[in-house]
């Protein structure tokens, strides 16, 4: 199948170049050179998928409600500011290289005898390929600095031990994280690589995640399913809907009164380094598989609709309240009863899926990096954490990582910053 | 855009005087700087041999006290001078090389020098066995010695060797991997950053003029180190590097990771390819 092609192109090529058929062999060998696809060629890339670009400027960061793209990085960083007016710097250096690498250009030159002024693993001009640089702050951001105690968002506290969690303190906390994600790894390593260089003064990296979601088909309907995790489940069919801006209002941005004024409009971000034992998962019967996240492997249909049912399919638990066909303790069902009262609960799960090599015993080093945007920690993740606690998912995950953190608002233009207005304020205070 | 990306890296600078480094003829200003940093080194390996035999000859002696305390102040001129120590590969895996350099990690019969006595010295308490090792470690440090001596020095290793130190201290020392047993890491910090200095110190002169911000910030960078090492000073030398506490740690790598990466513009401001 995949000869034909190449030799009628072959062909086409040599008759346009006048040469019938293959005669001479010299230019028989060119010809192939131009035309045959080789060994070391690049992987073909899509100037549509590199074109496309997400806004830096708005009332909200990006990377939050905006769609998520094939690869993602956390990267947590420990800063070094010995006053408010170096946080500022930090944060005014942080944005003016996020706003380059979203929106993309030329990479300027410099005299060969220096070291060049980028990477250069985009080449001369990087492409904006969906790339997201997403700020959050962790509680010890605020701590560092006398001036920014005070005005630290109110539910923002250091990630404390679930009763599951071994946390490693080598990849937990951080004064903040970044976040990229762009539909190339590439393109986040580029970023990251970028930022690293330009704000060594201010940032000392702590951890770093990669991680990435497979890209799926859209269905026949045209709608488009969700994708899998490494458990082999479709995550995120339950998701709130990103595009209503009425429940990201609740949901997602920051707005309750006891809230400092500056963190109106961002989210707190809960990032969750969870490791998956997929090899005994994958020794586990498909049926416990799915009485264990309370939907069907293939379909992510709730276990309660028939053979036609689809991931979008609402559980209806009233007339299932003895869990005969959603355990009471699956997944889906501690993590969102359906109760009235569990509307207060919802979060924006973004995740991705990460793989590390080989680990000491043999295992693989696989699982998820689990990100939750929420306009409150306490009544989002940590609520619905807690009532996950115990479920029988546990004996196949392990969480390991990761820490609180706050995304200020959004930056509302070129003479805007990241984290303004708490700067703002602190000045004012 | 462009703008923008050269005011915030600080390029615009090195920019700045591109014309006007080319036209110098970079050789004749070097030559003194040079000559001054040959003498530096001349000293320092005349230092490192006189430590190392009282070294190596309180370990024969068995005077595991002794050999512990002059473990860290003789390793220290072999640090300030490790960016022409190390033109000589193959001495400096045999007298620097760390456990983890080898499969085999501290079994491995490849591992000598520093970290091997080093290892005897803290983790088994104890000079027994150490003399072969000991014998080995003089006998390279003359062979290093002999070679530095016979050597004409690179410029552009020169010039660049104040960026190869905060690399050094930057990939390999701010972790506390170095002296691993002995935990006098700072020792080697201060001599890393003195070497570096030293190199800067010598070229300043010529750049002073044509780049006086540059100048400023690396100079800042510089005392903002010295007064974080202050803090753990003691006696003619460091506490532990386990006092060294997070905060600190993370000043030095944010300032070490800084001077690596102005310090790398040397060579360019000096007209080096
Ligand atoms: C490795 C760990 C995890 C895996 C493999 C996993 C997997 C899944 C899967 C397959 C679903 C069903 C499809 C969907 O609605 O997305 C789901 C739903 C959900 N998960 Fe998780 N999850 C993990 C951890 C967590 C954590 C830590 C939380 C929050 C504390 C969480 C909260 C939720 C919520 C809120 C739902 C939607 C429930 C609903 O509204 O029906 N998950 N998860």
């Amino acid at each position: 199948m995949t000869g034909c092609p190449f030799i009628t192109d072959r062909r086409r090529l040599l008759m346009g170049l006048g040469l019938g058929a293959i005669g001479t062999l010299a230019p028989a060998a060119q010809a192939r050179e131009a035309a045959q696809p080789n060994v070391d060629d690049a992987p073909h890339g899509h100037a549509e998928t590199a074109a496309q670009s997400v806004p830096f400027h708005g009332p909200h960061q990006a990377g939050i409600v905006t769609p998520r793209p094939a690869n993602g990085i956390v990267a947590a960083f420990d800063v070094v500011a010995a006053s408010l007016d170096d946080v500022e710097t930090m944060l005014r250096l942080l944005t003016e290289r996020a706003a380059f690498l979203t929106q993309g250009g030329a990479v300027p030159e410099r005299d060969p005898r220096l070291p060049p002024a980028d990477s250069g693993l985009l080449g001369p001009v990087v492409a904006p390929d969906n790339q997201t640089i997403t700020l959050a702050l962790g509680d010890s951001f605020f701590e560092a600095q006398p001036a920014l105690k005070p005005l630290k968002p109110a539910r923002l506290q250091r990630m404390v031990q679930f009763p599951n969690d071994a946390l490693e303190a080598d990849i937990c906390h951080g004064d903040i994280v970044l976040q990229f994600c762009a539909n190339l790894q590439d393109s986040n390593i580029h970023a990251l690589r970028d930022i690293v260089k330009n704000l060594s003064e201010y940032l000392v990296l702590r951890w770093v995640y990669e991680g990435s979601v497979p890209p799926v088909p859209p269905a026949p309907d045209g709608s488009t399913p969700s994708a899998r995790n490494f458990l082999g489940f479709r995550d995120g069919s339950a998701n709130p809907d990103a595009n209503d801006a009425e429940m990201m209002g609740r949901v997602v941005w920051t707005a309750a009164p006891d809230e400092p004024a500056w963190a109106h409009g961002g989210s707190y971000q809960a990032v969750r380094i969870i490791r998956n034992f997929v090899e005994r998962w994958d020794r586990t019967p498909l049926r416990e598989q799915e009485r264990i996240f309370g939907r069907a492997k293939n379909s992510g249909a709730p276990l309660d609709g028939g053979p036609k049912a689809t991931e979008r399919d609402v559980p209806d638990y009233a007339a299932d309240p003895d869990g005969a066909k959603t355990a009471m303790n699956s997944h889906i069902r501690l993590a969102n009863p359906r109760t009235p009262d569990a509307d207060k609960h919802l979060i924006l799960r973004r995740p991705f899926n990460y793989a590390r090599g080989a680990m000491k015993n043999g295992h693989l080093d696989q699982g998820l990096l689990f990100i939750a945007w929420q306009a409150d920690l306490q009544q989002g993740f940590i609520a619905v954490q807690n009532l996950l606690n115990g479920e029988p998912l546990e004996e196949y995950i392990k969480p390991v990582g990761g820490g609180y953190f706050f995304a200020p608002p959004g930056v509302a233009g070129p003479e805007d910053y990241l984290g303004s207005g708490l700067i703002d304020a602190a000045r004012r205070a | 855009m462009i703008g923008t990306y050269l005011k915030t890296t600080g390029l615009a600078l090195a920019l700045g005087g591109w014309a006007g480094m080319a036209a110098a003829d970079p050789s004749l200003d070097l030559v003194g700087p040079l000559a001054d940093y040959k003498i530096y080194v001349a000293e320092n390996t005349a230092q490192l041999v006189a430590d190392a035999e009282a070294f190596t000859t309180a370990i024969k002696a068995g005077d595991l006290d002794k050999a512990k305390a002059l473990f860290a102040p003789t390793r220290t001129s072999y640090e300030k001078i490790e960016p022409i120590a190390e033109l000589f590969s193959d001495l400096d895996v045999s007298i620097d090389a760390r456990a983890d350099d080898f499969e085999k990690a501290e079994a491995d019969e490849a591992f000598t020098g520093f970290h091997r006595l080093e290892y005897g010295l803290w983790e088994k308490g104890s000079t027994e066995g150490l003399a072969p090792f000991a014998d080995r470690l003089m006998a390279d440090i003359h062979t290093l010695n002999e070679r530095i001596n016979g050597l004409t020095f690179p410029p552009e290793v020169v010039v660049g060797g104040a960026a190869a130190l905060m690399e050094e201290v930057a990939a390999t020392k701010i972790s506390g991997e170095e002296d691993r047993y002995s935990r006098t890491d700072l020792w080697d910090f201060d001599a890393n950053f003195a070497g570096s200095q030293k190199i800067y110190d010598l070229l300043k002169p010529l750049i002073a003029k044509q780049d006086p911000e540059f100048v400023a910030k690396v100079d800042g960078n510089f005392a903002a180190v010295d007064a974080v090492l202050a803090k753990y000073k003691e006696g003619d030398g460091y506490v532990s590097y386990e006092k060294l506490t997070d905060a600190d740690r993370n000043l030095l790598s944010s300032k070490v990771n800084t001077l690596a990466e102005d310090l790398s513009t040397l060579r360019g401001k000096l007209g080096l390819g």
